[in-house]
């Protein structure tokens, strides 16, 4: 019933043929066809270097595909302008797998600055990151530099960026990957919620017990290609192969 | 565009205590200095032509050539007798305001220069001169004049300063076309300036502005901080500047001021000169900040 549901959902993300190469080198990924559905959860899995940071990147826009159709939101990003793709970004929520802090900024400066870009006023801005940062458990840590803090506190603190805009789409990678069991079960927790409330999630990882703890479909990057595989099942999908 | 949406407060590029701030602030600084002793160079060239224009058009002077004669006494007599009837012409003449001779102090003072102080004019055979004021509109035919004037006395001449101050004019409007070009060469090399150091910066800060825009920046936010920056270097560079520059100018002036004659002291700042070289560090900041907002929009662009 939930998979029709989904299944019946708009697109957030369509890729048709899409292929990826830089320079003059091989494509990382091609002829990729996928339809990520709105309200949708999936895990992106796949060996180091089968091109899952180049997808995420595809998704997040941080640049186009070298052939091949991306609409992000209904809209055909080869075409669209920067200022276009400036605002198709505010709806993404990203995690780094290296977290991407701005150093020299606070913790909260770095949460805050999703809505600072949206041009949020400060008093919202200090309402929100407050509570999400204590959520999180980095109230202590708020106005301290990361550079300052550790690794789990940054994976953290970079979660908290991603979804603080309550995003439409949340592409993570290796969220997970620095934390221990308790918060990571924690942070998991609030993506399903997010995803709850009509947020598109899609997780990059190699942690076997995330996949089998949690029973969402995974998008699998195998040889350039993409294989959709449903929780606890084989391949039962061939996408893009 | 207005200059408030160039510029932002949000500053998440750790552009303050960058080292290419410093450099910038001392280029503006010594840009800003060059630029107002120049500017005061061309504004003192345009009051001084204002003035000698002004000569030429509301002045003329009449010389009464000394009469030959052994007799010294009676050579002046004759000379003075001329000087009285050629002012007796000019003071009837509608076109004429006023028409005083120079007393033999005055001579005296003019001859100074060249000649020194132990001089008796009334033993030398020196012409004398009449100034003539002439009234405000009033048109005259210097070549008519002239031939009048012969037939009141063949030892009186005209000359109406044209010919003198056309050379000076002419030199004058070169110096001030020189001036000009220095100017624009000024604001060129600040702004080269500004071109290469935020694009270096923008380089340094790539990772930074990676994350503004994938949070949603778009190139307009990174613009306004470089622009907000820029504009405070700008206006601090051109405040120093112009601490160093006014004193400089008054230097200048005093030493003008020393030059006999007259000409140069023409050439002194109005109200609106000073006010003018005055706002200069806004000028300076404002060329600071649209060269850095346009800088970074036009290098993202090609960078992302």
């Amino acid at each position: 019933m939930l998979r029709d549901s989904i299944i019946a959902a708009p697109a957030v993300v369509e890729m048709k043929g899409v292929g990826i190469r830089y320079d003059q080198g091989p494509e990382i990924l091609s002829d990729i066809n996928l339809s990520l559905k709105k309200g949708s959860f999936h895990f992106l899995t796949g060996k180091s270097g089968a091109g899952k940071t180049s997808l995420l990147s595809l998704m997040y826009l941080a640049q186009r595909p070298s052939r091949g159709a991306l609409g992000v939101f209904g809209q055909n990003v080869n075409f669209a302008n920067r200022d276009a793709l400036a605002v198709l970004r505010r709806r993404i929520g990203v995690v780094f797998q290296d977290f991407r802090l701005i150093e020299h900024l606070s913790a909260f400066d770095n949460v805050a600055l999703p809505l600072r870009v949206c041009g949020m006023s400060e008093k919202e801005i200090k309402k929100r990151v407050k509570e999400l940062l204590s959520w999180v458990e980095l109230d202590k840590h708020m106005f301290e530099k990361t550079s300052t803090l550790s690794g789990g506190e940054k994976q953290r603190i970079a979660i908290a960026r991603a979804v603080i805009n309550r995003p439409d789409i949340l592409l993570a990678d290796e969220p997970t990957g620095n934390v221990d069991n308790d918060i990571a079960r924690k942070l998991m927790k609030l993506f399903i919620e997010l995803n709850k409330l009509g947020t598109t999630v899609l997780i990059a990882t190699h942690s076997d017990k995330l996949i089998t703890d949690f029973p969402y479909p995974r998008l699998h990057l195998i040889n350039g290609g993409l294989r959709v595989f449903q929780p606890f099942e084989g391949i039962v999908k061939g996408v893009g192969i | 565009m207005t200059s408030s949406s160039l510029i932002t407060r949000k500053q998440e590029l750790p552009l303050k205590d960058d080292a290419t701030g410093l450099f910038l602030k001392v280029m503006v600084s010594i840009a800003v200095f060059l630029f107002a002793v120049t500017l005061a160079g061309v504004l003192s060239i345009n009051s001084m032509l204002t003035n000698w224009n002004n000569s030429i058009l509301g002045s003329l002077t009449v010389q009464i050539m000394p009469v030959n004669n052994i007799n010294q006494e009676k050579a002046r007599e004759e000379t003075l007798s001329h000087q009285e009837k050629v002012l007796e012409f000019l003071k009837k003449l509608p076109q004429v305001e006023s028409a005083t001779a120079l007393s033999d102090n005055q001579l005296q003072m003019l001859l100074q220069p060249w000649l020194g102080d132990g001089i008796n004019i009334k033993e030398l055979p020196t012409p004398r001169l009449i100034d003539v004021r002439i009234k405000k509109n009033a048109e005259i035919d210097f070549p008519k004049l002239a031939e009048q004037l012969a037939e009141v006395s063949l030892l009186a001449s005209l000359d109406n300063h044209k010919l003198w101050l056309n050379k000076l004019i002419r030199f004058a409007d070169g110096l001030k076309m020189l001036a000009m070009s220095i100017l624009i060469l000024v604001v060129a090399i600040t702004s080269g300036a500004i071109f290469y150091t935020t694009q270096t910066n923008l380089g340094l800060h790539r990772n930074i502005i990676e994350i503004l825009h994938v949070m949603g920046a778009k190139d307009t936010y990174v613009a306004q901080q470089y622009a907000h920056r820029d504009f405070w270097i700008g206006f601090v560079g051109g405040i120093i500047g112009l601490c160093f520059a006014i004193p400089t100018i008054f230097m200048i002036a005093g030493l003008a001021e020393q030059i006999e004659g007259g000409i140069i002291s023409d050439a002194r700042l109005s109200f609106v000169s000073w006010f003018l070289i005055c706002c200069l560090p806004l000028f300076s900041a404002f060329i600071s900040m649209i060269t850095a907002y346009y800088t970074v929009k036009r290098t993202l662009e090609k960078m992302m």
